[in-house]
């Protein structure tokens, strides 16, 4: 497999998820013709998997304030998974793989990956915001280097596509 | 085991995840090409690649919800960009995706980033 398998042409797995995306009479906004693009696909799947983490959170948040007595680590699993926030969450967070899936489908995994950082700049503030936590200068430091990162990874993706 | 052990162990399974769903989507793009749902449906129910991502996905999220039991979110995620460092190595090694010396400095800096965090 080379690089260009994977590259802008909308391949095989965005045909299937989305039947009929390629004719040529399609609404101007429809969900095919919407997630056949890669940016909307991956915008999507962020907003979902930051709001995922964040509601499961929540729910375990719930739990520690209540105690859990449950032992075994299969109990405690378990313990978690029945709390509706983490349920509801890992819904939400499954969609957002579905749409991660299908920008994976049309763009590089080394040029995608890096530009879901995005998401640990949204998770900290809401984290500070909704559950007071803490963010010390280093935190804050380190998020905005992983940021820097991704700026420059994302930086030399778009020469390349040009 | 520890919490922080849990979210360390839970963000390198995640990584490792992506390029099991990566590698299988490439192997079912080159066996079947365009088809219907179902026939997608079909074909990732017999990858295992896709098998084996959905077993590291499932490992991983349990030890994050143990994990994150205890640990403050602004601290847990943003370790999962230690995710960068790895994806970058194993998708250059096996798709061979260009992977040039401005993204290894963006690697870096990124490390950089999480052992600041590490240690917050």
């Amino acid at each position: 497999m080379s690089a260009l398998d994977s590259t802008p042409n909308v391949p095989a797995i965005t045909d299937a998820l989305l039947p009929g995306h390629q004719a040529k009479i399609r609404p101007a906004i429809g969900m095919r013709a919407i997630l056949t693009r890669w940016w909307v696909a991956f915008s999507l799947s962020s907003v979902c998997v930051v709001s995922g983490h964040l509601m499961i959170k929540a729910g375990l948040n719930t739990l520690t304030a209540a105690g859990n007595s449950s032992s075994g680590v299969i109990g405690r699993v378990a313990h978690a998974v029945m709390q509706p926030e983490v349920v509801g969450g890992l819904l939400v967070y499954c969609f957002g793989t579905v749409c991660w899936m299908i920008a994976v489908s049309q763009k590089d995994i080394s040029f995608l990956y890096p530009l879901s950082s995005l998401n640990y700049v949204l998770v900290v503030v809401a984290s500070a915001v909704l559950f007071a936590e803490v963010i010390s200068t280093k935190r804050a430091l380190g998020v905005a280097l992983i940021v820097m990162g991704m700026v420059l990874l994302n930086r030399k993706s778009s020469e390349e596509r040009s | 085991m520890s919490a922080r052990a849990m979210i360390w162990i839970s963000v390198t399974l995640s990584a490792v995840a992506q390029v099991f769903l990566k590698q299988g989507l490439n192997t079912l793009k080159r066996k079947q090409g365009s088809g219907s749902v179902l026939q997608l449906a079909l074909g990732v129910a017999q990858q295992g690649w896709i098998w084996l991502w959905a077993v590291s996905f499932v490992m991983a999220t349990a030890l994050w919800l143990l994990g994150l039991q205890k640990l403050q979110l602004s601290y847990a995620y943003p370790l999962l960009s230690i995710g960068y460092i790895l994806v970058n190595f194993l998708s250059a090694i096996f798709f061979r995706e260009r992977v040039d010396g401005m993204r290894w400095i963006a690697v870096a800096i990124i490390s950089a980033g999480v052992v600041l965090i590490a240690n917050s």
